[in-house]
């Protein structure tokens, strides 16, 4: 009798609290970063929200709700100018990372078998960033000034006769600098990715008769696209919120809306520089949807 | 309606499908293989036995292309294929882990060798998926064709491993352990089916497994692999009965070993001497192997009669496997001997633990390896 009446009741009086206290675990768990969020991240774009809104005179800004401003940026060649550079920059730079990344990445985490040397290469691919990035786009100019290393380089070898000029203080400058800067991001997912294929996989594949571009494209390809996409969007958040790159090796030639931001707020332009910010948040949140459609990372992960 | 279709796809009329002939590999100077000669007939069942390390991947992964010998010759059809890429030569692989293609559905797995090989490949979506149909129904995965490789059950994931193989009538099939993944049931259970399955489609299936009672109930043929060589290849019944040296006899998990030297008519053991009068086999160590279940257990007083072999053992325990049980003993050297009693023969009889009795066996049963 007495067995009876434990063993019934054990499941209930275990299984009840657990069940009862999970949501309360999983509030308290979930709130510190909740409240972070909400305080620094959610409410600050509300507030550039607002404040995009508000009047803004050459020497203040008042809270009166006005479309002057956000009219004036979407009727400024300036504006519309520094959105398709920003934009344009992206793509290349996105696909010049991919371009380099991708390889890279591929040669560390699949080619290379030993772990450990294929760990070693990844910190390789860090070491960038063992310097301050002042230092780093300082060490380009003199690397593609008219009078840099490239331009002397090919003179001394005769490919060309007269330096060539685009290579610094032009787009395709700020376009190598960012490359050189955030392909370590494309590389890492990509060959954590690409680590995770068993190796056996691939041996299949060729005992089945696939050719290496065959079992490229069908199966490291496919498997490797979460590391892809979430590269890209390490590149892209990065690369549409930049002003340092192109101001340093621009010399003020290229404007991205990261450059409109600084600009304005140095001038307290808050409404304006709030548009622009409006405009750019919408611009990511777009580009990362986008590229997080193109994988299932919950479930490839 | 595979069967008479099978051997015409591939078009081949060799008797022995592969021959191997004194094949090396050392890897870092450590050898896997030293010289390993074997032939295997075609259209039939052969099991690869050999202990852990043995080098029975390594010897598979030769023969598949995935690894070059350092030495030797390997004949595939008739043909030297030592040199010849993985893809070139007409031999399936059957991955122990399956290395099924985590992000292709079941069909899309099968499909794969027919639509990318770079030879041939099959690039009518319909004769693809009549080939991946016929295969499907073969190895009895109907109904799952659209499923994702991961959500299927090990068995299944076995049965799409090697479908994904056949579909490409491969000439031969190398299955490394595939057993070795599944529960013990699922593992009988696949045995007869992978042998009714290789029987359908008439290819040669080389099958690696380190468990012998898997190996004697599977192969038409046994190898035995020891330390990198072939020590034995014969018929489970053969093999068996008369292993060709201890070490086999070892593997075997059924004969009591003894070493020791011959002198005159008996075998000096260290447990006495043991009269001969069995089969003598020439091995390269002497030793003296007695099946654990042509010894009887009789009481400390019974004598032997003139054709017996006598030895005296304490009792530790025993322990039932269905319709046999095993009674083990430690000699006087504490070395561990085991009986094996059919119940057939006779009801269970309970042993005193610790006490002393007479094991016997007739001469003859004993094999003797000189
Ligand atoms: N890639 C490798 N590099 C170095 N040594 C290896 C390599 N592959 C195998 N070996 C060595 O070769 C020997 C044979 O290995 P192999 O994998 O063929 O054994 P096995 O019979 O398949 O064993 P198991 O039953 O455990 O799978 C082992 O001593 C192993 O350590
Ligand atoms: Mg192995």
């Amino acid at each position: 009798m007495t067995m009876v009446a434990t063993s019934d009741d054990t499941p209930v009086e275990t299984a009840a609290p657990s069940t009862r206290r999970q949501p309360d675990r999983t509030a308290l768990l979930l709130a510190p970063g909740v409240l972070w969020m909400l305080l620094f991240l959610v409410a600050p774009i509300l507030m550039m929200v607002y404040v995009s809104f508000w009047t803004q005179t050459t020497f203040k800004i008042e809270p009166t709700l006005t479309l002057k401003s956000w009219v004036t940026f979407f009727s400024s060649d300036t504006y519309l100018g520094a959105l398709w550079t920003t934009i344009r920059i992206w793509l290349i730079v996105l696909a010049s990372t991919l371009l380099v990344g991708y390889p890279a990445a591929l040669f560390v985490g699949l080619f290379v078998k030993n772990k450990t040397l294929s760990t070693a290469l990844l910190v390789l691919c860090v070491i960038p960033f063992w310097t301050s990035f002042l230092i780093r786009v300082l060490a380009w100019r003199p690397m593609l000034g008219k009078e840099g290393a490239i331009n002397m380089i090919l003179m001394k070898i005769g490919v060309i006769t007269q330096p060539i000029e685009v290579l610094l203080f032009s787009e395709l400058s700020v376009i190598i600098g960012m490359t050189q800067i955030y392909c370590v991001f494309m590389v890492g997912p990509i060959a954590f990715m690409l680590g995770r294929i068993d190796p056996s996989v691939i041996e299949a594949a060729q005992d089945l008769g696939a050719s290496f571009w065959r079992i490229f494209r069908t199966i490291i390809l496919p498997l490797s696209m979460p590391g892809v996409v979430v590269g890209a969007i390490f590149v892209s958040v990065m690369v549409l919120g930049e002003f340092a790159t192109s101001a340093a090796l621009s010399g003020r030639k290229v404007n991205l809306l990261g450059n409109i931001i600084v600009t304005q707020v140095g001038s307290l332009k808050w409404a304006f520089a709030a548009v622009a910010g409006v405009v750019l948040t919408v611009l990511m949140g777009a580009v990362v949807a986008a590229l997080l459609r193109v994988v299932d990372l919950k479930k490839e992960l | 309606m595979r069967d008479k279709s099978w051997p015409e796809l591939v078009g081949i009329q060799v008797k022995s499908v592969l021959q191997l002939k004194n094949v090396h590999k050392a890897f870092s100077g450590v050898p896997a293989l030293a010289g390993v000669d074997a032939a295997l007939p075609e259209n039939s069942y052969i099991s690869l036995l050999g202990p852990s390390g043995s080098g029975k991947t390594t010897l598979l992964r030769v023969i598949a292309g995935f690894e070059q010998p350092d030495g030797g010759e390997i004949l595939f059809a008739g043909q030297r294929i030592d040199g010849v890429p993985p893809h070139e030569r007409g031999i399936g692989f059957v991955f122990q882990n399956f290395a099924l293609f985590p992000h292709l559905s079941v069909a899309e797995n099968i499909a794969f060798g027919l639509e990318n090989r770079a030879v041939d490949p099959v690039t009518d979506t319909r004769v693809v998926a009549a080939k991946v149909r016929d295969i499907i129904g073969l190895v009895g995965l109907s109904g799952l064709e659209g499923r994702a490789v991961t959500q299927i059950s090990g068995g299944q994931k076995q049965r799409v491993a090697l479908a994904r193989t056949l579909v490409t009538e491969p000439s031969m099939v190398l299955l490394d352990e595939p057993l070795g993944a599944l529960d013990a049931n699922l593992r009988t259970r696949m045995r007869g089916e992978l042998r009714t399955i290789r029987e359908r489609c008439g290819v040669t299936f080389l099958h690696v497994t380190g468990s012998e009672t898997e190996a004697l109930a599977m192969g038409d043929t046994v190898l035995v692999l020891d330390r990198g060589r072939i020590a034995q290849s014969a018929d489970a019944g053969t093999l068996y009965g008369r292993p060709a040296s201890a070490d086999v006899a070892r593997f075997l998990n059924c004969y009591n070993i003894f070493s020791g030297a011959i002198s005159d008519d008996a075998f000096e053991s260290p447990v006495g001497r043991l009269a001969l009068g069995g089969a003598q086999q020439k091995s390269g160590e002497p030793a003296y192997a007695i099946r654990y279940d042509r010894v009887a257990i009789r009481p400390l007083h019974a004598s032997a009669a003139g054709d017996e072999v006598r030895i005296e053992a304490s009792f530790v325990a025993s322990e039932y496997s269905g319709a046999a049980i095993n009674s083990f003993f430690t000699l006087d050297d504490g070395r561990v001997f085991e009986v094996e009693t059919h119940l057939s023969h006779a009801a269970p009889e309970t042993f005193e633990e610790k006490a002393r009795y007479a094991l016997v066996w007739k001469r003859e049963d004993a094999l003797v390896f000189v």
